[in-house]
């Protein structure tokens, strides 16, 4: 198979987004996110799934969102996306409170979600598309983006020529296609292989670097969720609720090596003590 | 030679020849076969003409049909006109209706018991009451096909449009996607297998359903004539018509399988294989074309 002619090395010193950012020149160790009180009830409020959560993340944050099912990780990110409403707190992204889907906030889910008709780069570029007329540098740009997360040559397979990892890949090409700065990651290798995940978690924290994103990951596994993060919050269930933020020491990028290290192993005891009592 | 030895022995096999071309072979042999054995038991009387008439028989029928007489062309016509006409009004309004109530609950609840009513009535019979109301001419008939060919694309593409993944819903909705970009990038598409299916059993039906409509009552059309040849007892121009319609329906089965090969590539490795070298072709010769 051949790739596709263009010039990458005067396409590397482009700058990341092809949307213009919300905030101008956000310097690095900014606030971008605020959280105050988030809470998400159902029903006539009797049934919460989020409690009063509040924290901060500033700009080019890795943070993890830990905890078991039902902790409202997922209600949580779900509401940082403006996918669905909070019934209580706040939550400004940018210095804006989030009601609804934003082009700075991008998403990913478990499932890759790919459209089956249309190939990898056509997937990519969908999010542009969505947002006003594809142009040759949106399409320079995605090949870019797939020869980023390493599939340089695929740029033409439909989904249902790529494995579990490869789809992934791709929407992770279509996440970074959006221009957001804001990531939210819901268990995105969740649903592939122990080797698979983990490789991809490290391309994955490479990745992110590359762009500058601040991104949010939220897994049931403690050891990727320390291993990724700068700072890991740590969920627990019943109601759910943000029961502790624990800070990751380790500089990045991170040798999966780290893991064996007497330090993470003190993280992983003391997330796995405050999920312990539940 | 017998057909046994043919199938226990593949032809051509001792020839050189291609498995396929054994295979093609093989089968012209046992259909020349039945048609020799056919012929002989017609001539020595062992089958009544009446019943199943000599293959040469309804040769020369086939050519006076269509060539000598000929005049079998206009009612082939007339009934090909109201095979397509209907069905080509008959799923369009079906495929119309269903995006409309496909993207309208309300719509939708106050449809249901009219469509279950309507999908409960046998459709043949209301040709009667179609040709009663628009004559016997072929407008009629076009009618009674619309009707036949209305309700498969229309329960397709509804179902096809309802079943939407709702993980790809909410990834469209992350992505601040309009209602008519969800309908146009995602739901249609997503839809197509399900509506080729339908438009595939509305063809199907449409033949048929224009046949029993010139049945019912008619002046023209292949229904017409074979009536006529089967109420004066011409079986060899009867079997010739029953041919052209076997014909017919091939034609319009392999047609309708090649148009959704090419509509729903993506579910063959093959063809999207084939679908994905062409566009990475396009993008690369727009990229040389930049001068990138």
């Amino acid at each position: 198979m051949n790739s596709i002619a263009i010039d990458r090395s005067s396409a590397a010193a482009r700058p990341v987004p092809a949307r213009p950012r919300v905030v101008g020149g956000v310097s690095a160790g900014e606030t971008v996110i605020e959280a105050r009180g988030v809470t998400k009830t159902f029903g006539d409020g009797s049934v919460v799934a989020l409690e009063g959560a509040s924290f901060e993340a500033k700009k080019g944050e890795f943070i993890s969102l830990v905890g078991p099912s039902g902790c409202g990780k997922s209600t949580l990110l779900r509401i940082i996306s403006g996918l669905i409403p909070k019934t209580g707190g706040s939550l400004s992204v940018h210095g804006r409170e989030v009601t609804e889907p934003r082009s700075d906030i991008g998403m990913m889910f478990q499932k890759a979600t790919l459209l089956e008709w249309r190939t990898a780069i056509e997937n990519v570029l969908l999010p542009t598309e969505l947002q006003r007329r594809v142009t040759a540098d949106d399409k320079r740009r995605a090949a870019e983006l797939l020869h980023m997360v390493g599939l340089k040559d695929f740029e033409f397979a439909f989904p249902r020529q790529l494995s579990g990892g490869m789809q992934q890949r791709v929407a992770l090409a279509r996440l970074l296609q959006t221009g957001a700065d804001i990531l939210l990651l819901d268990e995105p290798f969740g649903a592939l292989d122990e080797f698979t995940r983990e490789r991809l978690n490290v391309e994955l924290m490479r990745v992110v670097a590359e762009v500058g994103g601040t991104t949010f990951f939220v897994t049931h596994n403690i050891q990727e969720a320390i291993f990724l993060a700068d700072r890991v919050m740590v969920m627990t269930p019943r109601p759910g609720r943000l029961a502790k933020i624990v800070d990751v020491p380790f500089e990045r990028p991170r040798d999966l090596s780290i893991q064996q290290s007497p330090e993470f192993n003190a993280l992983v005891s003391e997330v796995r003590d405050v999920l312990g009592g539940h | 030679m017998s057909v046994a030895n043919d199938l226990a022995v593949p032809v051509g096999t001792g020839l050189g020849l291609s498995p396929a071309r054994a295979r093609l072979a093989r089968n012209l042999a046992i259909f020349g076969t039945i048609v020799v054995l056919w012929e002989a038991a017609s001539r020595l009387g062992l089958i009544d003409p009446l019943f199943l008439p000599a293959p040469s028989a309804i040769v020369a029928a086939f050519v006076s049909l269509y060539v000598t007489v000929g005049n079998a062309w206009y009612h082939l016509g007339i009934t090909l006109v109201e095979v397509f006409a209907g069905f080509f009004a008959g799923s369009a309004l079906g495929i119309g209706l269903a995006i409309l109530v496909g993207l309208n609950a309300t719509l939708r609840r106050f449809m249901k018991p009219y469509i279950i009513v309507l999908e409960a009535t046998p459709r043949i019979a209301v040709g009667p009451i179609i040709i009663a109301a628009l004559g016997f001419g072929w407008t009629s008939k076009i009618a009674i096909v619309m009707l036949v060919c209305f309700f498969a694309p229309f329960v397709n593409t509804l179902s096809g449009m309802l079943s939407v993944n709702e993980d790809a819903r909410e990834m469209f909705r992350s992505l601040g996607a309009s209602k008519w970009q969800v309908f146009r990038k995602l739901m249609l598409p997503d839809a197509m297998p399900m509506i080729m299916a339908g438009l595939r059993l509305a063809m199907a039906s449409a033949l048929s359903g224009a046949l029993v409509a010139e049945f019912i009552s008619a002046n023209e059309g292949m229904g017409v004539l074979l009536k006529r040849y089967t109420s004066t007892l011409n079986m060899d121009a009867t079997f010739a018509c029953l041919l052209t319609l076997t014909a017919l329906g091939f034609l319009i089965f392999r047609s309708m399988e090649l148009i959704d090969e090419r509509l729903v590539f993506w579910r063959s490795d093959a063809r999207a294989a084939a679908v994905g070298r062409r566009r990475a072709n396009a993008f690369r010769s727009a990229a040389i074309a930049r001068g990138a």
